[in-house]
């Protein structure tokens, strides 16, 4: 650019900033929902049990049969939901491929159902898109490809967290966010900024349930 | 800390935010419908929505960013919500209209005329950079866009400025 250009588009920069300059109206606030009333989740009323002896006998079968199958690998617990975040990714690697193709809507339809969020998928180019289950609940996993490889995002709507809850792998690193009364997982390689994808993230999301 | 103060200190800390900010939101929601009705429900969808997920925001130096990024996204909702069509320049609504009030100025008038006729691929950037104060990486950053491409597009929307502004 010549400099008389330059200082022609100097000279038209300050009018447009005043050209940009409207009148602002007050401030509306809108009404907002008292975040910590709809993080509480009320336990229903405690009754007496009227549960006969036949249903009692079977109930011990069921829980013995449950407490094999914890111990096998399937149903492992995870002192932690950042440990089981991460044990996720290790049996999920198929969800982990560089690639530039898109799920399709059908795909992506099936693994976040409308009835538990809505994601606005306008905002990456997902690759992998799987309804997961994380402690015991129905989870949308989600791949966005990253700058440094691909990135995992679940949607927990089930599980609250009350402050940011760092993740780290390793060779992977991220965080765990509280979203209304729900938490979004976010984990990408080390070198990643994540700050922007979860950004992005956390404005594509709505729950619904 | 018990859960009432906590919420106290959370809607202080948003109150704090928006009060800095709400000017910047309002502005980049009008120039980016240019309407200034859409403009208003964008920025309380947008409130509300970073109300909400005010705890993601862990830097309040983010703030701003944070905040212009949800009402770019906001407005785009809005638009496909609605499936509305872009602005018919040649048959103003009362509210877009609104957005070209005289000022006693004739050519900060004709300016924001051109500026409205922009594309928004042109008038976004430039709004960003003249009136937001971001840096061509930070906008292309925003708008998922080559840095290289968003000099070119501020580079055009300046020269056809000039030639509309020549031209009036």
């Amino acid at each position: 650019m010549t400099s008389e250009q330059d200082k022609k588009f100097q000279a038209l920069d300050l009018k447009i900033a005043k050209a940009l300059q409207i009148d602002v109206p007050e401030l509306r606030m809108p009404e907002l929902p008292d975040i910590a009333e709809t993080n509480v989740r009320r336990l229903p009323a405690r009754k007496r049990s009227m549960i006969p002896v036949w249903f009692a006998l079977a109930a011990t079968v069921v829980l013995a049969t449950s407490i094999s199958l914890r111990n096998s690998s399937l149903f492992q617990s995870y002192d932690s939901l950042a440990e089981e975040v991460l044990a996720h990714l290790d049996h999920e690697p198929d969800a982990l491929r560089i690639t530039d193709v898109a799920v399709s809507d059908e795909q992506f339809a099936h693994a976040v159902p409308a009835s538990l969020v809505t994601f606005d998928r306008g905002t990456s180019l997902i690759t992998y898109a799987q309804a997961c289950i994380i402690n015991g609940h129905s989870v949308p996993h989600l791949v966005i490809q990253g700058q440094y490889g691909p990135v995992t995002i679940l949607l927990m709507s089930e599980e609250h967290v009350s402050e940011a809850t760092p993740i780290d792998g390793v060779s992977v690193k991220g965080v765990i966010l509280p979203v209304g009364k729900g938490s979004i997982a976010i984990i990408g390689d080390r070198q990643e900024q994540l700050e922007p994808i979860q950004e992005n993230v956390v404005n594509s999301v709505v729950w619904t349930t | 800390m018990n859960s009432s103060s906590a919420e106290g200190k959370r809607r202080q800390r948003f109150d704090s935010l928006v009060t800095v900010f709400h000017q910047d939101m309002y502005r980049f929601a009008a120039w980016l419908s240019r309407d200034k009705a859409i403009a208003e429900d964008v920025v309380q969808e947008a409130l509300l929505r970073a109300w909400r997920s005010l705890d993601s925001l862990r830097d309040d130096a983010a703030a701003k960013h944070w905040l212009l990024t949800i009402v770019r996204r906001e407005n785009a909702r809005y638009f496909e919500r609605r499936r509305l069509e872009t602005v018919d320049i040649d048959n103003l609504t009362a509210s877009q209209a609104a957005l070209l009030a005289e000022t006693r100025n004739e050519e900060i008038d004709d300016l924001r005329e051109a500026i409205f006729g922009l594309d928004d691929d042109y008038r976004e950037p430039l709004v960003l950079q003249v009136l937001m104060g971001y840096s061509t990486g930070e906008i292309a950053e925003m708008m998922g866009l080559k840095q290289g491409a968003v000099l070119t597009r501020l580079h055009r929307a300046r020269l056809k400025l000039m030639d509309s502004v020549a031209h009036e």
